[in-house]
């Protein structure tokens, strides 16, 4: 038993009163003449045993009204059958996420989530700290009006959001609340993709709902891209359907649908186009709109311009000129003055894809060169040691795993501008690029490196073209609504579909639109990039977890059921204590009229 | 004031308009106009004397040759009724000199008024009357007489405490049991707060003589139902006897047991062949006049 009012139970020693009085009972009064006093000695003796029991009988009374107006004082809180539930720092996570704005029975199951978890909130009485953490993390509080109107406004989201997130949110609300009973209600669909792993949530009593029956059936388009994002200007559209049977899909770029056609379940999607437009460009891939809307529609970006054009010195070797040919059979290049892949003792001006030279004589004149061209690098000592190349973001992860035999040390020169670096070697940089210039910290020669005789190798020298050397296009990222923003440095806004542009708040995470579709990055008046946002793959997968599966996903404490009556006495169960106020209140009462019934029967009444 | 009815009145309220003498007389006088017919019955056929018609008296004893003859109303009067002897006796112990509230009349005070009229009562129906007050002992005898000026000395003998520190009833009873040779009528009047068993002997002794006995139980309200709510030290002022107690504790307790007693009271007097009544001295003379004689003279 705790007491929420403690100090009050000092009131407790006011119980020595009735105590002190029935002890000093026989204190003898005023001097009386009474003639029957043998009447009065005889009733004495006659009914000593009465009395005596009588009077032990109202002291206990009188000590125990006083004893339980004093725990009543101190507002206890313990194991019984006391009405309501005690002050508790309650939190509700609603689960919005996309996939509860599936179609079932005739409305979506966010409008039943709602309503359960309105009607959960509605429980609340006025010492209760209330909160409700929606799927994307977002917290509201107030009063019980404040946060049922908050969940009547709860609006679905267009990707998974984190309902992980939302339950260690809730949790850690709850704790620092200071009062002692403490709760997490949980509404969800249920979704066995957004519930992968439980959370330890300590003392905390955990109760989910889970909607009833089972899942609606969703066709989906779960992923979309343009391969690769930078068209040349032809380009080619891959897409994956999820459907358990045939399923029409349409392929649009801008506003003109470029292809359309029929897959049978677990088949790819690839069209090959050639877009009549230049820059960036955003398309999707849709399908006929079924229960789950959301992922009727995917989206994509790429940029379209023109083939590059490309000279190769003879001195750069013949696999970069094998892999430039490829380019060029493909479409994907032309020949001629653009941009130059050579090695670094020929370079001369941007853009160029430089590369070590095969002889290290030539170490001086390639400093030399690579200072004349303005490339902020230069090449130190030759490492030979047959390490395998780690390959970083874009381009570079091509690069991944490559044998490096020799290489010389790539030495940044101070007062270099902004740089990446695209693959290291034993920590070191061994693929570096900056503006109109890709340097490579090897010679493309099997002696030097497994990199030209490697599959990837044309992809990335196709890459590294289209993407740091043809013209500075900027980065394509694909993120889940709302998901934080990366390689955000200098981003200043996101550009809609219509132009209007989305400024990034400075001194903030920035996270990507909520709002599934193409957001180009805008870097001041420039245009940086684009940010593809679509939700997960993983919540068009409306598969349902049983409720004890559910359960424990999501908390090592957490009751899971699908009775919304079930869910509401376990979300106010507060645990085993409640408040016993009323309770002892009613045993004064009680008390009370016991010992007013004894004063006023006195001794033998009835038994005469 | 109707004095036709002062045995009804509030005794304390009537003790204040006059004396003992007063009192008693309007008592009497009010108690026999409230009868119906003459309390007195079994006259027996031995003419003895005339007296003047009351209101009240049983038509049928009316002279009716004297009435049309004279114009005088009279009732005959036989031998038998003129030989009743009855003898009074008062409890004049300390604690009949109390009262449980200061306005109202000690039960001595009431008990004096209520002799003074039972004997005005007895006297003007020319029975012979005697006193015998008492205490731990016997203090004052007055044989009985039937001459109305007996009744003065009755009166002077009243008001007059006792001293005594108990009550003797059986050796009062022995008293009158040596006043009244043959059989008569006896009246006890004391807040017996005595031990019973001698009273009890006594009385069954008189009775054996064949007297009649009629035992007034003078009590004060507060003897019956205690008053007293809080602590006191409740002291006897005849025996000095005391007791400490918390009245509101014993009050149902003490009420019981004055119930009991009174029911040995009346249960041993009955047995032993007297009547028994309780009056309260807060009670109108006449109620407790009516219910003490109601059975013995067959009043309604």
């Amino acid at each position: 038993m705790s007491f929420l009012s403690p100090w009050l139970l000092a009131l407790a020693g006011a119980a020595a009163v009735p105590l002190l009085l029935h002890l000093m009972r026989r204190r003898i009064g005023a001097r009386l003449d009474f003639p029957a006093v043998r009447y009065l000695r005889r009733a004495e003796r006659e009914h000593s045993r009465e009395l005596k029991l009588r009077n032990l009988l109202l002291m206990l009374l009188r000590v125990a009204i006083v004893l339980l107006l004093a725990l009543a004082a101190a507002r206890p809180l313990g194991p019984g059958l006391g009405p309501g539930h005690p002050p508790t720092a309650w939190a509700i996570v609603l689960d919005n996420s996309m996939s509860t704005s599936a179609i079932s029975e005739g409305r979506p199951v966010l409008d039943r989530l709602r309503e359960v978890a309105r009607r959960a909130a509605g429980e609340a009485s006025s010492g209760d700290r209330l909160w409700l953490v929606t799927a994307d993390a977002r917290v509201t509080t107030g009063s019980v009006s404040q946060v049922t109107a908050a969940i009547g406004r709860a609006e679905p989201l267009a990707g998974a959001g984190d309902p992980r997130a939302a339950l260690d949110r809730a949790l850690a609300l709850v704790r620092s609340s200071g009062l002692d009973a403490r709760h997490v209600a949980v509404v969800t669909d249920g979704q066995a993709t957004a519930w992968t792993g439980a959370t330890d949530a300590g003392h905390v009593a955990v109760s989910v709902f889970a909607a009833e029956g089972p899942p609606p059936r969703n066709r989906a388009v779960t992923h979309a891209v343009a391969s690769p994002a930078y068209w040349t200007p032809r380009g080619r559209v891959e897409a994956q359907l999820r459907s358990t049977d045939s399923v029409t899909w349409r392929v649009v770029l801008g506003d003109r649908t470029v292809a359309r056609g029929t897959s049978a379940a677990g088949e790819e999607v690839g069209v090959s186009t050639v877009p009549l437009g230049r820059g960036w460009l955003a398309g999707r891939v849709e399908i006929d709109p079924d229960e789950l809307r959301g992922d009727d529609v995917r989206w994509f970006a790429a940029w379209v311009g023109d083939a590059p054009r490309l000279r190769v010195e003879r001195e750069a070797g013949p696999f970069a000129d094998g892999a430039v040919e490829a380019l060029v059979q493909g479409r994907r290049a032309e020949r001629g003055d653009g941009i130059a892949v050579t090695p670094a003792d020929l370079a001369g001006a941007r853009p160029a894809l430089v590369l070590a030279p095969r002889d290290p004589v030539r170490l001086g004149a390639a400093n030399r060169a690579l200072e004349r061209a303005g490339i902020p690098w230069r090449l130190g000592e030759v490492r030979r040691e047959g390490a395998r190349a780690r390959g970083l973001a874009g381009a570079g992860a091509r690069l991944d795993g490559a044998r490096v035999a020799r290489r010389y040390q790539l030495v940044p020169v101070s007062g270099a501008g902004a740089t990446d670096t695209l693959a290291t070697v034993s920590g070191e940089a061994w693929v570096v690029a900056g503006d109109g210039y890709v340097l490579v910290g090897s010679a493309l020669d099997t002696a030097d490196t497994d990199l030209p005789v490697g599959a990837a190798f044309a992809p990335w020298v196709a890459a590294v073209i289209t993407e740091r050397l043809a013209g500075n296009t900027g980065l394509v990222l694909a993120l889940a609504p709302g998901a934080p923003l990366a390689h955000a440095a200098g981003i200043t806004g996101l550009e809609r579909a219509d132009g209007s542009v989305l400024p990034l708040v400075a001194g903030t995470t920035p996270r990507a639109p909520a709002m599934a579709g193409v957001y180009l990055l805008r870097r001041g008046a420039a245009r940086a990039g684009a940010v593809v946002v679509n939700p997960e793959p993983g919540e068009s997968d409306l598969t349902r977890l049983g409720t004890d599966a559910l359960a424990a996903r999501v908390a090592s404490t957490a009751v899971a059921t699908t009775s919304e009556r079930a869910f509401r006495a376990a979300s106010w169960a507060g645990g085993t204590r409640r408040p016993l106020m009323a309770s002892l209140l009613l045993l004064v009462v009680l008390a009370l009229a016991a010992e007013a019934l004894v004063a006023r029967r006195g001794i033998g009444t009835g038994a005469a | 004031m109707d004095p036709a009815r002062a045995d009804l009145i509030e005794p304390a309220s009537l003790a204040a308009l006059g004396r003992v003498e007063l009192i008693a007389r309007w008592v009497v006088d009010g108690f026999i106009t409230g009868l119906h017919r003459s309390p007195r019955k079994g006259f027996s056929v031995e003419f003895a004397d005339y007296r003047a018609y009351q209101p009240g008296d049983d038509l049928r004893y009316l002279d009716w040759k004297v009435a049309a003859r004279a114009d005088r109303w009279v009732i005959k009067q036989f031998e038998e009724e003129t030989n009743l002897r009855a003898v009074i006796l008062l409890d004049i112990s300390p604690s009949m000199a109390w009262a449980g509230l200061p306005g109202r009349l000690t039960k001595l005070a009431w008990a004096e008024r209520a002799v003074a009229a039972i004997a005005l009562l007895l006297l003007r129906q020319k029975d012979a009357v005697g006193l015998i007050r008492f205490d731990d002992a016997v203090r004052t005898v007055l044989p009985p007489k039937s001459r109305m000026q007996h009744w003065h000395r009755i009166l002077s003998q009243l008001g007059d405490p006792g001293t005594g520190e108990a009550t003797a009833a059986p050796a009062a009873i022995a008293a009158a049991a040596a006043l009244v040779r043959r059989a008569g009528l006896v009246v006890l009047v004391s807040d017996l707060l005595m031990d019973p068993g001698p009273v009890i002997s006594a009385t069954r002794t008189l009775r054996a003589m064949g007297h009649d006995i009629v035992v007034l139980h003078v009590m004060d309200p507060a003897e019956r139902d205690l008053a007293e709510p809080g602590d006191a030290l409740f002291t006897d002022p005849e025996s000095g006897d005391a007791l400490a107690a918390r009245g509101a504790d014993v009050k149902e307790a003490y009420r019981q047991t004055v119930e009991v007693a009174i029911g040995e009271w009346r249960d041993r007097f009955i047995a032993s062949g007297a009547s028994y009544e309780v009056v309260m001295s807060s009670e109108p003379f006449g109620v407790a006049l009516r219910r003490a004689f109601a059975v013995r003279q067959g009043l309604p």
